[in-house]
């Protein structure tokens, strides 16, 4: 018998050490200081950080974000202040309340990501999560996580920078998601996250536009969590180094199914949007599940897919 | 100030013309914490397909008795939807939130702006600067006389009230921006000029309304609506351009001055 408060939450990517398998997606989630109102960020696995870049970007035009069925499109364009106000204003917040820090680093090349993680290292945090994923920008992100030769350019770059726990966040919008996630870690990556948004487009009929202003953007929420579950299964056959999975959780069930395809830990991002507690929940219902299944530790679940 | 989450049951809801319901919330203490311009991200329930919770802005808040009465318009399925909740039925909001109306002490006499279901908005506003002894007109506008809701709720209050429709049907024919021009010269011709004005509605109504108080000299503030995700302040997704780069309408809006608008 297992019960409430004695389950094993704790899993370990890499070196990085996670209280429990849930941390939240880059980018919904600030910095973590507009949740604290509804959640003790010390009490999630860890805080993934907006992605940031050397200076700072002014992001895209709006209009920034549609809502289509089942999940919504977003063309933000890593807007952020840059690497010094999040080492100034942003990890000693964190660090103050005591959460794990995984921080997302972006860049428009590969000398840029490179110079985000030197900056970073005299910082206190646990882990990098790379974004050669986002899909909203012109130079960098989804491009670089498009191409396995040069996503294992920028891995390796910022590998030569640190000895921290390295995360390669992947992009769904290949032919072939494992060849770049093999390439990530033959470059030196610890772990894989995965999936960043899927590309996609809404238009209004009535008005004849495109509700983005750049026209494609990327879609999240439980729309795409089929092939987010159906991508970390295909990679957790085809590599060796743990897997963050993500991509419409809402719920402890559907954190476990992550869990089960091969995923060591999860990311709630989309549901933060809907319901701010939406992590603590997904925590929850991990927790729940593995009572209800006689679960003593949740590393029993990594895989642990039956047919 | 924190932003508090809550169930809350309706107490009625009632539709006020073709496209305008109101809805009466007990919304706990989120009442009692409302200021004038504040907003609640209300997430509709049994209407999983669309994820998202939608922002209205308070009409009325009572802090005696806990209720807020928000006024909206149908313009999407989301809104649509809302329209079959009934009393009795609980819904899940976030609030309050934003930056609201800085309704300047020393004002003595304040217009307010406001066109269509943005007539709710500044509500509260109207009623502080009544409650300071302020002198305190209001300008509703709709596009028909059916569509002008908010006439009564003002006249109550014992403001000045302004009515202007589209389409002629009733008051001061014309937009509602004509007819707060009208008023603004005439108070400076009666040697009483307005010293502050607050403007809710669609983007033209506000950009014209800034327009007009800049040349005149009167400080301005609109309230600023953009497609919204968390809510919070997180997301990014509802930013506007101004004079201090891009900002956030949910939490360093929903009101801006309007000189700071990059319109």
């Amino acid at each position: 018998m297992v019960e409430m408060g004695q389950v094993s939450l704790h899993v370990d990517i890499a070196g990085l050490h996670m209280k429990n398998p849930v941390t939240v997606g880059s980018g919904t989630f600030a910095a973590g200081r507009e949740y604290s109102d509804f959640i003790d960020v010390s009490k999630l696995g860890a805080v993934t950080t907006k992605g940031v870049s050397l200076h700072g970007w002014p992001g895209n035009d709006g209009t920034r974000i549609a809502e289509t069925p089942s999940g919504m499109l977003n063309s933000i364009g890593l807007q952020n202040p840059g690497v010094d106000h999040l080492m100034e204003e942003d990890l000693p917040w964190l660090n103050e309340r005591g959460a794990t820090i995984i921080v997302n680093v972006a860049g428009h090349s590969v000398d840029e990501y490179a110079q985000v993680i030197e900056r970073l290292e005299n910082a206190s945090l646990d882990a990098y999560e790379v974004n050669i994923s986002c899909p909203n920008v012109d130079g960098g992100g989804m491009s670089f996580g498009a191409d396995p030769a040069l996503a294992s350019e920028v891995i390796s770059a910022c590998r030569s920078r640190t000895n921290r726990p390295l995360i390669a966040k992947l992009t769904p919008n290949v032919t072939d998601i494992t060849l770049i996630a093999k390439a990530v870690q033959d470059a030196g990556a610890d772990a894989v996250s995965l999936i960043n948004t899927v590309c996609g487009m809404a238009i209004d009929a009535n008005t004849r536009r495109s509700i983005l202003a750049r026209g494609i953007g990327g879609l999240s929420g439980p729309a795409i969590k089929p092939i987010a579950l159906g991508m970390v299964w295909q990679c957790y056959k085809a590599i060796d180094i743990p897997i963050i999975g993500m991509g419409g959780i809402r719920s402890g069930l559907d954190a476990v199914e992550f869990l089960l395809a091969g995923a060591r830990a999860v990311s709630v991002g989309t549901a933060n949007f809907i319901d701010p507690c939406a992590a603590m929940q997904v925590i929850e219902g991990i927790e729940r599940y593995c009572v209800d299944q006689g679960v003593s530790d949740v590393n029993e679940l990594v895989g642990a897919l039956e047919w | 100030m924190a932003i508090l989450q809550r169930e809350c049951e309706i107490l009625s809801h009632e539709q006020l013309s073709g496209t305008t319901w109101r809805i009466e919330l007990s919304a706990k203490d989120i009442a009692c914490l409302v200021q004038p311009g504040q907003f609640i991200h209300l997430r509709i329930p049994e209407f999983e397909e669309h994820i998202l919770r939608r922002p209205f802005s308070v009409f009325q808040a009572d802090s005696n008795t806990h209720v807020i009465r928000i006024v909206y318009r149908v313009v999407g399925e989301g809104t649509r939807r809302m329209t079959e909740l009934a009393c009795g039925d609980t819904v899940d909001i976030m609030g309050p939130i934003g930056n609201g109306w800085h309704l300047p002490n020393g004002a003595r006499r304040v217009l307010i702006i406001g066109a269509g279901v943005g007539a709710a908005p500044v509500y509260e506003l109207a009623k502080q600067g009544q409650n300071n002894g302020m002198d305190v007109t209001v300008v509703l506008g709709a596009q028909t006389h059916a569509e002008l809701v908010f006439e009564k709720p003002y006249l109550d209050l014992g403001v000045d009230v302004i009515c202007a429709t589209d389409d002629g049907s009733y008051g001061f024919a014309g937009f509602c921006t004509d007819a707060a021009l009208e008023a603004v010269d005439a108070a400076k011709t009666a040697g009483e000029p307005f010293d502050y004005c607050a403007v809710c509605g669609p983007y033209p109504v506000m950009r014209i309304a800034a327009s007009f108080c800049r040349e005149k000299g009167i400080p301005c503030e609109v309230s600023m609506e953009r497609r919204m995700a968390c809510g919070i302040g997180a997301c990014l997704s509802c930013v506007l351009d101004t004079t201090d780069g891009k900002k956030r309408s949910c939490v360093d809006g929903p009101v801006f001055d309007a000189n700071e608008v990059k319109w």
